[in-house]
C-alpha cells in the first residue's frame, strides 16, 4: 500500500494493479450479497420470455427479431445491474473510505468499470445460452464474433453507465435518473451491435460489419477515456 | 426582507433579456409576413414548404444552444466559474424550447411532403437525441440540491452529451449507406431562389436574437434567485 | 400539363401557430417571473424610504 499522499507517483503497472484491487473488492462484495447479480439474471430471463410471447410467430420469424431482442435484453439487464451495484455500495458507505485514500480517481473509475463489466458480463454470459434456447438460434461459427461484439458494445455503455450511476446514486429518484441519462448513450452501441449480430447470425462476410465494428471501437476509446478523466468531477468535492 | 443590490442588478439583466426577445418577436412577425407574402410558393411542395422558414432556424438555434451547453460545461470543469454553470443551465432550458419547436414543426412538415410523420433520417433523429439529452440534463439539475455538486454533475452530462452527437450522426449515416432508403423529395432545393434565401437568413438572424434574449432573461432570473437565496441565508 | 401544386395550407398554419405558441408561452413565463420579482423588490425599496 502506498504510504505517501502523492497520487501522481504511480507507475502504469501499479495503476492497473490498484484498479484490479478495487475491482476485486467490489466483485467480492457482490458475490457475498449477490443482490445485483440475482436481480439482473432473473430480469434478463424474464425479458427473454416476455419477448417470446410478445410476438406473433406467423408474422415475424425468430431470426428476424432475435438480434434486437438479445440487445434490448442486454441493455435493460445492464441498467438493472448498474443501479443495484451502486446502491449496495452506497448503503455500505464503502466509497467514502476509498475516497479518503490517495487513490487516483482514474484508477478508481477503472476498478469500478472492471467490476461492473464483470457483473454485466456474467448476466450476458447466462443470457446467451437462454437466448439460443428460446429463439432456436443456430450459433455455429458465429459464437466468437458474437462474443467479440458483445464485449465491444458492453464496454461502451458500461463505461458511461458507471459514471452516470455514480452520479445518479447521489440524487433523488436515482432509479429513474440512471435510465433517463444513460439511454441516449446506449443507442449508438446498440444500433451497431444489433447490425453486427444480425449479420453474424446470417453468416455474412466480415466486410459488411467492418464499419459498425469501427464505430464501436471508436465509441469505446472516446468514452472510456473521457469518463475516466472526468470521474473525479463526480466523486470529489 | 430588503432586496439586495445583487438582486436588483440581476433583474436588470433579466429585463434586458426580456426586451431583446420582445424585439426578436417583432422580427419574427416580420419573418412570418415575409414567408407568407414575399416568398414564392414552391410548385412541387405547395404552401407547407414554408414551414422551412421556421423549422431550419429553430434547428440552428437548438444546435447553438446545445453546443454552448457543451462548451461552457467543459470550461466550467476547467475554470470552476459559477457564471459558466449558470449560463449552461439557461442555454439548456432555452434549447429545450427550440427543440420542441423543431420536434413539432418537423413532423408537421414531413407529413404533407414525405407522406409520413416521422423518419429516422439524420436531421430528425439528431433532433430527437438533442431533445432527450436536454431533458436528461434538466432532470439531473432538478434532482441535485447542492449548487456545487449540481454544477459539476451537469457539466459532466453536458460534455458527454456533446460528444455523443457525432456518434449518433455516424450511426445514422452508416445505417443509411448500408440500407438504401427510397428517394424522398428533398425539402430544400440545392439552389434557393433569392427571396427564399433572404427570408431564411432573416429568420435565422431573428431566431439567433431570440436565443440571446431568452438566455439573457433566463440567466438574469437564475442570478436573481441566487441573490435572494443568499440574502435569505445571511438574514 | 404541369403537376398540380398540393393544397396543404392547413399544415402551414398548424406549424406557424404551434411555433408561435411555444415561443410566446416560454417568453411569457419568463416575463411574468421577472415582473413578480421586480414588483416584490420595488415594494421593499418603497418600504425602506
Amino acid at each position: 500500500m502506498h504510504s505517501s499522499r502523492d497520487t501522481t507517483g504511480y507507475s502504469v503497472r501499479s495503476f492497473f494493479q490498484l484498479a484490479l484491487v478495487i475491482a476485486a473488492k467490489d466483485v467480492r462484495a457482490e458475490l457475498r450479497s449477490r443482490t445485483a447479480l440475482q436481480s439482473a439474471l432473473v430480469f434478463a430471463a424474464l425479458v427473454l420470455v416476455v419477448f417470446n410471447f410478445a410476438r406473433d410467430p406467423t408474422a415475424l420469424s425468430a431470426t428476424e427479431l432475435a438480434p434486437s431482442v438479445l440487445w434490448v435484453t442486454f441493455a435493460l439487464a445492464a441498467m438493472v445491474a448498474l443501479n443495484r451495484a451502486f446502491m449496495v455500495e452506497r448503503e455500505n458507505a464503502a466509497m467514502d473510505g476509498l475516497l479518503l485514500a490517495p487513490i487516483p480517481r482514474e484508477a478508481l473509475f477503472l476498478g469500478k468499470l472492471l467490476a461492473n463489466l464483470a457483473f454485466v458480463g456474467t448476466v450476458e454470459a447466462v443470457t446467451i445460452p437462454l437466448f439460443v434456447l428460446f429463439f432456436n438460434v443456430n450459433l455455429g461459427r458465429a459464437l466468437p464474433g458474437l462474443l467479440s461484439v458483445t464485449a465491444l458494445a458492453t464496454l461502451g455503455f458500461v463505461a458511461v453507465g458507471t459514471i452516470f450511476s455514480a452520479m445518479a446514486v447521489r440524487t433523488r429518484f436515482a432509479e429513474l435518473m440512471l435510465p433517463v441519462l444513460l439511454l441516449p448513450f446506449m443507442v449508438p452501441p446498440l444500433i451497431a451491435a444489433v447490425q453486427v449480430t444480425s449479420r453474424l447470425l446470417a453468416n455474412r462476410p466480415l466486410s459488411e460489419m467492418w464499419g459498425w465494428l469501427r464505430l464501436l471501437a471508436l465509441y469505446d476509446i472516446v468514452f472510456v477515456t473521457l469518463c475516466m478523466m472526468i470521474f473525479s468531477a463526480v466523486v470529489d468535492e | 426582507m430588503i432586496a439586495s443590490s445583487a438582486e436588483t442588478q440581476a433583474l436588470r439583466v433579466a429585463r434586458r433579456g426580456i426586451w431583446i426577445s420582445a424585439v426578436a418577436f417583432l422580427g419574427l412577425a416580420a419573418v412570418v409576413v415575409l414567408a407568407l407574402a414575399f416568398t414564392p410558393v414552391e410548385a412541387r411542395q405547395g404552401l407547407a414548404q414554408k414551414i422551412f422558414y421556421l423549422h431550419v432556424p429553430a434547428a440552428w438555434a437548438a444546435l447553438l444552444a446545445f453546443s454552448l451547453v457543451g462548451i461552457t460545461s467543459a470550461l466550467y470543469l476547467w475554470l470552476k466559474d459559477p457564471r459558466l454553470d449558470r449560463f449552461a443551465a439557461a442555454s439548456a432550458e432555452v434549447g429545450v424550447v427550440f427543440s420542441a419547436v423543431m420536434l413539432t414543426t418537423g413532423p408537421i412538415w414531413a407529413k404533407p411532403i414525405w407522406g409520413t410523420w416521422w423518419t429516422w433520417d439524420a436531421r430528425l433523429t439528431l433532433t430527437l437525441f438533442v431533445f432527450f439529452l436536454f431533458i436528461g440534463y434538466l432532470a439531473l439539475r432538478a434532482a441535485v440540491h447542492d449548487t456545487a455538486e449540481r454544477a459539476r454533475f451537469s457539466a459532466v452530462v453536458g460534455i458527454l452529451g456533446m460528444l455523443l452527437v457525432p456518434f449518433v450522426h455516424l450511426s445514422v449515416y452508416l445505417f443509411r449507406t448500408l440500407h438504401p432508403q427510397p428517394i424522398v423529395l428533398k425539402p430544400s432545393a440545392p439552389s434557393l431562389p433569392a427571396e427564399m434565401l433572404t427570408t431564411l437568413l432573416v429568420s435565422t438572424l431573428v431566431f439567433t436574437v431570440l436565443y440571446v434574449g431568452l438566455v439573457t432573461a433566463r440567466y438574469g432570473l437564475a442570478l436573481a434567485d441566487e441573490a435572494r437565496e443568499e440574502a435569505r441565508d445571511a438574514a | 400539363m404541369p403537376p398540380e401544386t398540393p393544397q396543404n395550407g392547413e399544415y402551414l398554419v398548424a406549424a406557424y401557430v404551434i411555433t408561435a405558441v411555444i415561443l410566446l408561452a416560454y417568453w411569457l413565463r419568463l416575463w411574468s417571473r421577472v415582473k413578480i420579482l421586480i414588483g416584490g423588490e420595488k415594494h421593499e425599496r418603497g418600504r425602506r424610504t
